[in-house]
């Protein structure tokens, strides 16, 4: 186990193996993030480690996205510290940010947007080159081996706004790989798109997660459609309540303290959210 | 026309023409993909009063309209960054406000001054030598700039938060975006005038969007329809002795709904 620190209810394995930081990709020390007057995360303590898949979750408004923008280094804390890359947040650099693939929560996209999939995939090299580079065909073929990973290499010359939701969370996994990142940061990547492709979206990040060495961090609100497929879970809810392992994590006393809601969990482990989340 | 052609200030008036239609086409792609198009239209406002205060006080116009749309951009996309207000509110204020400013600069003028007014509507068939040279010069440092942060530029008018995330410095793009924006109505101001330089930014842009679902495709047919707006323009002003600003805009205009009309995303059959 590595080490996860929760602030309010600590992990039983705290205390546990603690990495080195050649090993750590995050490390949050008591670290508060938010704006002056408006607190979104407080007094957050959690390594991540290389190779780790875990997964964020926790109720709407309980600062995954908060987390996600302090990850990629676009949000500092206003207390305690953040480093990424054994680099301070504070002095994080362009080149650091591009060892990170972010996949964003999917926003509207204008279906008439002119960009075709490979346009927007080479997008993804642009942060790695530096300014005054142009792309050469190393980038492309690196775009296209990245389309090749999500199976949309067949789509590289359609436009981006004719394909489906699910296809167009392929693509900008794509994206994301183009940077030829060491982290995965995938914020709600299941959202907004139908269940069949939620499975399929996940099943492909486990797929990168395990053929390309990548760590993981999926933020979701869905807990069992990522409970089988992480190493460990961070549960938030402003504060950091418990980190570990998912059978660990996902007890009721803890889960009905965060939601606020009574909890189920059924003899096949589907956790049942009561007014929360329906299967 | 091959008379026509021999003429120096025919010369001058399709050069000068040619180079604000490729130009403006060019930063109008990033406009319209961004959303900034009023932005386009409150620098150009703003760049007029600057016009307008230069004669008054009796200082050459180019500096102090630079100075104007410069200060007016900035300080739109700060305003847009801290959230304080949304960016059509922000430009409208500006907009109105730098225009209010023109009309007090030139009703404090003590006699009529035609060549504010030439800024205004534009006046591309008077165009000088010395002019169409600064012309020149600003619009290459102008499609320069683009060229060199082009990635980049596209990056942040497809989607500035995910550029950020990515490694690029998109802040700092982005208000090179809005210097690029200020400076090229700056350049196009004498051409085509403040009121229609904003219809050349946004027009050629939003035809080529019609027709193509490639940024690189969309960019390379918005210079050509704004080029050939341009010079058609000035040749068709000429011939039919119309003004020449409203010329080139209203054939432009034409190519637009031409498009509009033909577009292969109206009809779903979309070629990248």
């Amino acid at each position: 186990m590595r080490v996860s620190q929760g602030t309010e209810r600590p992990n039983k394995e705290e205390g546990g193996l603690r990495l080195s930081m050649s090993q750590s990709i995050v490390l949050f020390q008591h670290a508060t993030f938010g704006f002056p007057g408006v607190i979104a995360l407080k007094d957050i303590s959690l390594e991540i480690a290389r190779g780790e898949f875990v997964g964020v979750i926790g109720p709407n408004g309980s600062g995954k996205t908060t987390l996600c923008k302090a990850m990629l280094g676009l949000m500092p804390p206003l207390e305690g510290t953040l480093r990424i890359f054994d680099c301070s947040c504070e002095k994080l650099q362009c080149h650091h940010r591009a060892k990170i693939g972010y996949l964003p929560q999917k926003g509207v996209l204008d279906r008439n947007f002119p960009i075709t999939v490979l346009e927007t995939v080479m997008m993804g090299r642009f942060g790695v080159l530096g300014l005054f580079k142009r792309p050469h065909m190393r980038d492309r073929a690196i775009a296209e081996e990245a389309l090749s990973h999500v199976g949309m290499l067949d789509h590289r010359h359609h436009a981006l706004g004719h394909l489906s939701g699910g296809q167009q969370q392929r693509v900008f996994i794509a994206r994301a790989l183009a940077q030829q990142p060491q982290v995965l940061l995938l914020d709600e990547p299941t959202t907004g798109i139908d269940m069949v492709t939620q499975h399929s979206v996940l099943d492909l990040v486990k797929r990168l997660h395990h053929d390309l060495g990548l760590t993981v961090v999926l933020i979701t609100h869905d807990i069992n459609m990522i409970r089988a497929h992480v190493d460990r879970l961070v549960l938030l809810k402003t504060r950091l309540y418990a980190a570990g392992p998912p059978a660990d994590v996902l007890k009721p006393d803890i889960l009905r303290e965060v939601y606020g809601k009574e909890v189920v969990i059924t003899d096949n482990d589907l956790v049942i959210v009561e007014d929360y989340h329906h299967h | 026309m091959l008379e026509l052609l021999s003429y120096d200030f025919m010369q001058r008036s399709l050069v000068a023409a040619a180079l604000v239609g490729a130009l403006c086409s060019v930063i109008g792609v990033f406009v319209v993909l961004r959303g900034l198009a009023f932005v386009g239209a409150g620098t150009a406002h703003a760049a007029f009063a600057g016009v307008a205060l230069a004669y008054l006080v009796g200082l050459p116009p180019l500096p102090l309209a630079i100075v104007f749309g410069l200060v007016t951009v900035w300080v739109t996309g700060l305003m847009e960054e801290q959230g304080r207000m949304k960016l059509d509110v922000s430009i409208g204020i500006l907009y109105t406000a730098t225009m209010a400013l023109a009309i007090l600069f030139i009703g404090l003028m003590k006699t009529y001054n035609a060549e504010v007014y030439g800024y205004l509507f534009g006046s591309v068939l008077s165009v000088t030598t010395e002019e169409l040279r600064i012309i020149a010069t600003l619009s290459f440092l102008v499609l320069g700039t683009i060229l060199a942060f082009s990635k980049e530029l596209y990056f942040v008018a497809f989607d500035q938060e995910m550029a950020e995330a990515s490694g690029v410095p998109a802040r700092r793009i982005y208000y090179l975006l809005l210097t690029l924006v200020a400076l090229t109505m700056v350049v196009s101001l004498k051409t085509v005038g403040a009121i229609l330089v904003f219809a050349m930014v946004l027009i050629p842009a939003s035809t080529a969007y019609q027709l193509t679902h490639s940024l690189r495709h969309m960019t390379f047919y918005a210079v050509g329809i704004g080029t050939a707006s341009s010079v058609g323009g000035v040749l068709l002003s000429y011939v039919w002795d119309v003004p020449t600003g409203p010329a080139i805009v209203l054939l432009a205009t034409v190519i637009f709904f031409v498009s509009v009309l033909l577009s292969p995303k109206r009809i779903r059959k979309v070629p990248c």
